[in-house]
């Protein structure tokens, strides 16, 4: 009984929490704060992108497809992720029905994204057939478009100081009305991120490591 | 598929330079767009005595005494009538404006917009600025007096004048234009300037495959307005002579204290530069020369090292004849240096297919009054420039970003800006170069340039300035000449 009475609360909390946030939505929509550049120089290198790319089919069968495709252009991938020059780390991964790359890079977002599409473009743009509302194919034809597309598919980066996204919320023991619909709008999110090494670039570890640049 | 290069429809500044003494800019606000298409309509209507004409880069029979060029901002787009959906189809960095992209820019501190001159901060009024070029003064005002007197179209922010001083030097006593890119189908194979490789003319313009392998950008809608299209990144850059004179003098008087200068400069050479020098004032110089890669009179550190004045002199060929692969480490021409950081050439980068890429075509004048040691604090100086191209988040401010500041392009420089045009905090500037084995590293100097103003232009073809002035005629469509 004391079972069935917390579904209900829950149930209603959870109905009630939904009508309020549609009201949020309406009433006060809230702009997605971008992250900032940093004039801190060290704050500028590896950058992470986390990219979510729901598929067109999400059956096994689909999922199976975009596996063998990866799998089929992998050598391809990693000699363009080592051309580009500026990538730590790269991984492809199948995460529920959605094909997924996460890297870490050095520099400007959009300056690694078209590297990204001079080096290896062609093999990106095969795989994006797999996907559902895939951006406007050749990337090398469509640039500008191809790299707003990879923008909106990447999670939205929390800030170590999450206070900063909402300067006007005092009290930081609050759950901001401004974070709940952030992340209703953003179905994705990276909440925090580790750097065992700090302020260094790819090239310079490779250097430093005597792996040549 | 690429478009028909015709010189007559392009803009004439963009190719190449006029090499006129005055300009002036007029920054402007669209205070009637009915009398502003008007204008447009007239400034290409081949009649002078309608409007001063829009040049182009038809080649010249005989010299022009004046040039006229105009750049026009997003919102100068929409005063004039551009539709939304138009207007939504400029890549995004020109549609926020050069203010909003500040943090990339590195336009902080005293360079961050909201310090700029008065007619820069409220961006959404600077519409148009068309720039006149003349080999006098007089002619200069006229030919700016008749745009401002064109029927209520236009309304005066700033006009922001430029002098050419002697032998094409700015005011930190460099000479400067010296490298700008050759293109193809444009410049002739057998009169090159240099032995620099051709660039693609899609560098600059719309609508041509640029220098990035199969890649194309995205041209503006509709094809009339975009193709032969070019950004152009204004910039009103203040230049700090006393604060950079005074560094240089500093580091002379550091290296002259610490025996590498003598592998850096072997004793007595500055006795054979013409003219000779004293030991600190040559120290000086070459410190400038290693800041910049070039020292003041051009002369490149690559061809160059120890002495500004090579026997037997060289021309001004000769002066962009070089490259760095021969010089992998810096010894001669530092890593970190301004030229080189800007154009890598044939140095090995980071970002290993940007080499040729990331091209501007770079023109400036300076403004104010030239320094004066013993006046240094007469007025305001600094440099008036253009930085075009036909994708400025690819290479403007890419350039900006990862290179003048940051120093992505070499693991050696990474962490470090540009010493003369980077974002330098003295907390943490630091700039080093290789002395043999060794190396010699300053530290605690700011930033010598400091931003002042500046928008993000599109300089349209003639084609397309035909199109906006027809814009609410039903007759904007004009000729497409082949997309």
């Amino acid at each position: 009984m004391n079972k069935f009475i917390a579904w209900i609360r829950r149930t209603l909390r959870q109905a009630f929490e939904r009508v309020l946030v549609a009201f949020w939505r309406r009433a006060a929509p809230v702009k997605t704060p971008q992250p900032g550049y940093s004039t801190a120089l060290a704050d500028n290198l590896q950058m992470h992108m986390n990219l979510v790319m729901p598929l067109a089919d999400q059956t096994p069968v689909g999922r199976a497809r975009a596996a063998q495709a990866v799998a089929a252009s992998i050598d391809e991938l990693f000699t363009g992720l080592n051309n580009v020059g500026t990538v730590h780390f790269a991984r492809f991964d199948l995460i529920g029905g959605n094909l997924c790359m996460f890297s870490v890079f050095d520099g400007d977002f959009r300056a690694y994204i078209r590297d990204f599409i001079s080096v290896f473009g062609n093999v990106f743009d095969s795989l994006l057939g797999l996907v559902a509302d895939p951006p406007p194919s050749p990337s090398a034809l469509h640039p500008e478009a191809f790299i707003d597309w990879i923008h909106r598919h990447d999670a939205f980066q929390i800030p170590r100081d999450i206070t900063s996204l909402f300067p006007n919320e005092k009290n930081i023991n609050n759950l901001s009305r401004d974070l709940v619909l952030l992340l209703d709008a953003n179905p994705n999110v990276q909440l925090g991120r580790f750097s065992g090494y700090p302020g260094i670039s790819a090239a310079q570890i490779r250097h430093n490591s005597g792996l040549g640049w | 598929m690429s478009v028909e290069l015709r010189l007559a429809d392009l803009q004439g500044n963009i190719l190449r330079g006029y090499r006129k003494a005055y300009v002036r800019h007029l920054v402007l606000s669209v205070d009637s767009p009915a009398a502003a298409r008007r204008w447009l309509l007239d400034a290409i209507s081949g009649d002078e005595s309608r409007a001063p004409q829009i040049t182009t880069a038809e080649p010249w029979t005989e010299r022009r005494r004046t040039c006229v060029n105009i750049g026009i901002t997003h919102a100068g787009l929409a005063a004039l009538g551009v539709p939304p959906a138009s207007l939504d189809s400029f890549p995004h960095e020109f549609v926020a404006g050069m203010a909003a992209r500040n943090m990339l820019l590195g336009d902080t501190g005293p360079s961050d917009p909201s310090r700029w001159k008065p007619e820069w901060r409220h961006r959404e009024q600077v519409h148009v600025m068309i720039s006149v070029h003349a080999d006098d003064p007089v002619d200069r005002a006229a030919i700016g007096d008749r745009v401002l007197g064109a029927h209520g179209a236009f309304r005066l922010r700033a006009a922001l004048d430029g002098g050419a001083f002697s032998g094409g030097k700015v005011h930190f006593g460099y000479r400067d234009g010296i490298a700008q890119p050759q293109f193809y189908g444009v410049h002739d194979p057998d009169s090159r300037r240099d032995d620099q490789p051709f660039v693609e003319v899609g560098a600059m313009l719309l609508g041509h495959a640029t220098p990035v392998e199969n890649v194309r950008w995205e041209v503006p809608q509709p094809g009339v307005l975009g193709l032969n299209g070019c950004f152009n990144a204004f910039r009103v850059l203040e230049q700090r002579v006393e604060e950079f004179e005074q560094f240089l003098t500093s580091c002379a008087d550091a290296l002259l204290k610490d025996p590498l200068s003598e592998t850096l400069l072997p004793p007595g050479a500055e006795a054979q530069w013409d003219p000779p020098m004293t030991r600190h004032a040559a120290l000086r110089e070459l410190v400038a020369a290693k800041m910049l890669g070039r020292w003041r009179n051009g002369t490149p550190l690559a061809l160059s090292p120890t002495s500004p004045s090579p026997r037997p002199p060289m021309g001004d060929a000769g002066l962009n004849s070089f490259g760095y692969a021969t010089d992998p480490d810096g010894q001669k021409c530092p890593i970190g240096s301004h030229i080189r950081r800007s154009n890598p050439r044939d140095a090995r980068t980071v970002q290993r297919n940007t080499n040729r890429s990331r091209r501007l075509v770079r023109r400036g004048i300076p403004y104010g009054p030239p320094y004066d040691p013993e006046h240094p604090k007469t007025a305001e100086r600094g440099l008036l420039g253009s930085f075009m191209c036909a994708n400025l988040s690819s290479q403007f401010e890419a350039i900006q970003y990862d290179w003048t500041n940051l120093g992505l392009l070499d693991p050696r420089i990474t962490g470090s800006n540009d010493p003369i045009l980077g974002n330098n905090d003295p907390l943490f500037s630091h700039f080093s170069f290789p002395v043999g084995k060794e190396s010699v590293t300053f530290r605690g100097f700011p930033h010598f340039i400091h931003t002042r103003g500046g928008a993000y232009l599109f300089q349209p073809s003639i084609s397309a300035i035909r199109h906006l002035a027809l814009l609410g005629s039903g007759n904007a469509a004009g000729p497409t000449h082949g997309a």
